[in-house]
């Protein structure tokens, strides 16, 4: 149980900051609560009474959603639901409404953030893979005499461990901006102990872009979770990929690549088997979906794995 | 702790209240609403029990803050329809016959509900995927979507509303007809009081201090400071018993509070009733309790072995129950037979899971007759057992059945309604009690884990010509069912097959694990994993096919079981038969075939679970277009 004697809803960031300001040391901030409420019950943290909680959904600055060609931009307190209901989203970042799908179930992804999400940052999350494979850079504000200072970075640089980021005291995840991914083929490979409201045991997202004929790779991101104490962008693997076929040769042979990152605290045999079954399954699924060429495909590997 | 002033709009009507900081909206609707449609069932957005419509999108009440509701619309199960009436999904329910224990129900309806609104038009693959946030624990799930399904159907004209009139049985001709479960419109509707729905008049609320330890002495207990806090309206503990403190289905070894020691990790310690649950935890956390750990045993063949920690004095040997079961000579089978193949199994305990947590309400009537309401599957002994531990005359106690939310055999045990009944009498006002799911996983009991040794002597052409079965079951902390579980698991163990010579011991034991007790099939899915495992393992080994080697050894009408019952009639040639024909099985002995095998991938077996069906009907609707 979550005790607390305030509750606010602050309405913009100077009032958010300024109430942190005066509870100093009392509060916690909180977005969705979807993963808030549970871990103030037994077998986590327990009862916890937390004097003051501030909740930062309606403030506008976390709602913004804008868009242009390269780059969207997308609040902290957006909820995992918009990829899947909003279809300038799907288009824009092809890998989120199939991450979206297997995030919780429709009801907590209505009220789950992805800023949340990301603060969270449990090595299990399933948004934070997906943003990093569209090259996601987190906007970070605080109020410093009164200023608003904002710097970004990576990320993928900004998840230390679990449950670590470099947010610092008193600062804010305001916004998300990624690549906007048009024309792409987006795939989001997951497992876990049960289809909905399941922690992954293993992630995988994917985006592809062909080149004209619809035969070649010509720009290739994945990025894993759930392997180790934060999610990891396949950077390696992509350069080996980018500029060449659908070979079966060269997707096995990518398939193996990440196996030496699996770092995780239980069952490394197995996770290094679904790292390489998902690795295929993600290739062939997001360059299907980017329109590959009929025939393209190793048919085997379609068969086995799409 | 300045109350939060919230203005939103529920099922239609404006309100504008006060609400604690701290309440979830799932408690404001329930405590200071009264709209106890939506239920609690995990608390941690697991199960779907709690959802409701937030601005026209399905969440889960019990994730949400209340302050988070500020301005919002909010609709309940109880907007659904009309006193009265059901709208057309919970027709389809109640039709269908969804509904089992029903405290599923209204969260299932609500987000059957969301998905037709989104999709009207949604397969039953995208249906499954969309109620994928609720958890249903009799049904198996297949009646439910079979609801959504009629439902979509007559909201889109396929099929006609004519369909949900009621077909009239003849009198007594029920078996095979299309009879309505009559209380299934309480349950669509959400209108059915479940215990933890059930108010009173200055009702207190109950909250108990478990214990940490898995066996220790208490030294003491102080519970002054929780005594004298402000909203605090009774503490109790042992002491407090007044008549012969101990209950149980066998033996009356579970006192109502850990009395001189805990046994298990979960063991009520004391409990508490105030005005409100956060005074009541505040106080638990003010009960000091001096624990002196003891020597604890998890396992079950170590605690049978001499020198193990002791549970209870009564059973030195920590054994609560041994049958043995005795036909012809083991030897001489052992002797006869062809091969002899030896295994090892084990079963985990099994948590029932049922989704209304365990919940009861206590008073003491006018005429002083002490009154408990709960779930309970075992009202009538229960009375009487708590009659002698309040020492009152069985006329001075009254238990009354609520509806079970779920039970699977899980709420037979009274292992709470002895401290409602001590809280009521000693502050003079109804009590209320709900447990948490947590709470409920880790006092209430489990499925018997075991373990099973199991060697069986057999003739080349398969018949069985001995079987020697030695089953251990952990009965934790308290006997409970333990006895009669492992009394059927002896009768059960040698399956329907006829075997000449056979030695069978089963044991229940204590351990200072979590108590095992009533569940489903009540030991025989023990034996009956042993068992049958095992004849697949002698299949493989002597060439037979699984099926074959059933039928070699398979009881027919009229046979004498192993503890002599004559059968009249045996319908496991037709079993066999059936499911073989289901499963599609290729005959042969069970061998791996790997990927040669041609019984997957056919109609009526399911692909491996995904997720997605919302994009590939989009993409079919995109096609179409």
């Amino acid at each position: 149980m979550l005790i607390c004697e305030e509750y606010l809803t602050p309405g913009s960031l100077d009032e958010a900051f300024a109430a942190m300001e005066r509870h100093r040391g009392r509060y916690r901030v909180v977005a969705g609560c979807t993963d808030t409420l549970p871990w103030a019950r037994e077998g986590r943290a327990g009862d916890m009474e937390i004097p003051v909680l501030i909740d930062v959904v309606r403030i506008p600055d976390l709602r913004e959603l804008r868009t242009d060609d390269r780059r969207v931009r997308l609040g902290a307190a957006t909820p995992i639901q918009r990829f899947l209901d909003d279809p300038m989203l799907a288009h824009a970042l092809p890998c989120m409404p199939r991450c979206a799908v297997w995030f919780a179930d429709d009801q907590i992804r209505a009220q789950a953030t992805i800023g949340g999400n990301i603060v969270n940052a449990s090595p299990a999350a399933d948004a934070t893979p997906a943003l990093i494979a569209h090259d996601a850079d987190v906007e970070l504000a605080k109020s410093t005499g009164g200023k608003l200072v904002r710097r970004s970075m990576k990320l993928d640089q900004f998840v230390t461990g679990p449950n670590r980021t470099h947010l610092e005291d008193g600062e804010l995840l305001v916004a998300v901006e990624c690549d906007a991914l048009p024309g792409y083929g987006g795939s989001f490979e997951k497992v876990g102990h049960r289809r909905s409201l399941v922690i992954s045991v293993v992630c995988l997202a994917t985006l592809v872009k062909l080149d004209a004929q619809r035969r070649r790779f010509e720009d290739v991101r994945l990025a894993l979770g759930g392997i180790g104490p934060v999610p990891r962008r396949l950077t390696d693997v992509e350069t080996f990929l980018r500029d060449g076929p659908l070979s079966a040769a060269r997707l096995e042979e990518a398939a193996d690549m990440p196996a030496s990152l699996v770092a995780s605290r239980t069952r490394q045999a197995y996770r290094r088997d679904v790292v390489r079954g998902f690795m295929l399954r993600g290739l062939i699924n997001a360059a299907r979906r980017a329109g590959a060429d009929a025939g393209a495909l190793p048919p085997e590997l379609e068969a086995a794995y799409a | 702790m300045p109350d939060i002033r919230l203005e939103a709009t529920i099922n239609g009507r404006k309100i504008a209240r006060n609400a604690k900081p701290h309440q979830r909206l799932l408690d404001f609707l329930r405590d200071d609403l009264n709209l106890t449609g939506n239920k609690e069932g995990c608390g941690a957005g697991e199960c779907g029990t709690c959802s409701v419509f937030v601005d026209g999108v399905l969440m889960k009440s019990c994730l949400l803050p209340v302050a988070k509701a500020q301005g919002a619309q909010i609709d309940t199960i109880e907007s659904l329809a009309k006193t009265g009436e059901l709208s057309v999904l919970q027709k389809a329910f109640h039709k269908a016959g969804a509904s089992q224990c029903g405290y599923c129900i209204p969260g299932m309806v609500m987000a059957a509900t969301a998905a037709l609104r989104t999709n009207p038009f949604a397969d039953r693959e995208e249906i499954k995927e969309r109620l994928g946030g609720n958890i249903c624990r009799c049904t198996g799930y297949q009646k439910i979507f079979d609801a959504v399904e009629m439902a979509r159907d007559v909201l889109n004209g396929r099929l006609p509303a004519s369909i949900f009139a009621e077909v009239e049985a003849e009198q007594g001709d029920y078996i095979g007809k299309d009879v309505r479960s009559i209380d299934a419109p309480s349950k669509v509707t959400g209108r059915l009081k479940y215990a933890g729905d059930m108010t009173m008049p200055a009702m207190l609320h109950v909250q108990v201090l478990r214990s940490s330890h898995p066996h220790a002495r208490i030294v003491s207990i102080d519970t002054t400071a929780a005594e004298t806090m402000a909203g605090v309206e009774g503490v109790i503990t042992s002491a407090d018993v007044p008549g012969e403190d101990g209950f149980g289905v066998i033996v009356n070894d579970q006192p109502v509070m850990a009395r001189g020691k805990v046994r298990y990790v979960g063991e009520a310690v004391a409990a508490v009733a105030a005005e409100d649950e956060v005074t009541a935890k505040r106080a638990l956390a003010a009960i000091k309790v001096v624990y002196e750990p003891l020597t604890a045993v998890f396992d079950p063949d170590e605690a049978m072995r001499p020198g193990a920690p002791v549970l209870h004095d009564y059973a030195p040997d920590n054994i609560t129950k041994h049958i043995p079961i005795r036909v012809g000579d083991v030897e001489k089978g052992f002797a006869e037979s062809d091969v002899v193949i030896e295994q090892t199994y084990s079963t985990q305990p099994i948590e029932h899971a049922y989704l209304e947590p365990e919940a009861g309400l206590a008073y003491v009537d006018p005429d002083g007759v002490v009154t408990i309401v709960s779930p309970d599957q075992n009202i009538t002994h229960h009375r009487h057992m708590l009659a002698r531990i309040i020492a009152k005359p069985i006329a001075k106690v009254r238990f009354i059945m609520s509806p079970v939310g779920g039970g699977f055999g899980g709420k037979t045990d009274m292992i709470y309604q002895g401290m409602l009944a001590l809280l009521a009498m000693k502050t003079q006002r109804p009590v209320r009690l709900v447990f948490t799911r947590e709470e409920s996983f880790i006092s209430t009991a489990k499925r018997h884990p075991s373990r099973t040794r199991l060697r069986m002597g057999l003739m080349r052409n398969g018949r069985i010509r001995v079987f020697e079965m030695t089953m251990v079951c952990d009965g934790g902390a308290y006997c409970m069912s333990t006895g009669n579980v492992v009394h059927k698991a002896a009768v059960l163990a040698a399956g329907p097959y006829v075997v000449p010579n056979i030695k069978i011991d089963t044991y229940g034991v204590y351990t200072n694990n979590t108590p095992s007790g009533a569940f489903r099939s009540f030991g025989a899915l023990q034996a009956a994993f042993a068992t049958e495992s095992h004849l697949d393992i002698c299949a493989e080994r002597l060439g037979l096919d699984p099926f074959q080697i059933r039928r070699i050894n398979a009881m027919h009408d009229g046979a004498v079981t192993h503890t002599r019952q004559q059968l009249g009639s045996v319908s496991l040639s037709r079993v066999l038969d059936a499911a073989e024909k289901a499963s599609g099985w290729e005959a042969g002995a069970p061998v791996s075939r790997g990927d040669r095998r041609s019984d997957l991938n056919r109609d009526g077996i399911r692909p491996p679970c995904g997720l997605g069906a919302r994009f590939a009907a989009a993409d079919k609707r995109e096609a179409a277009e």
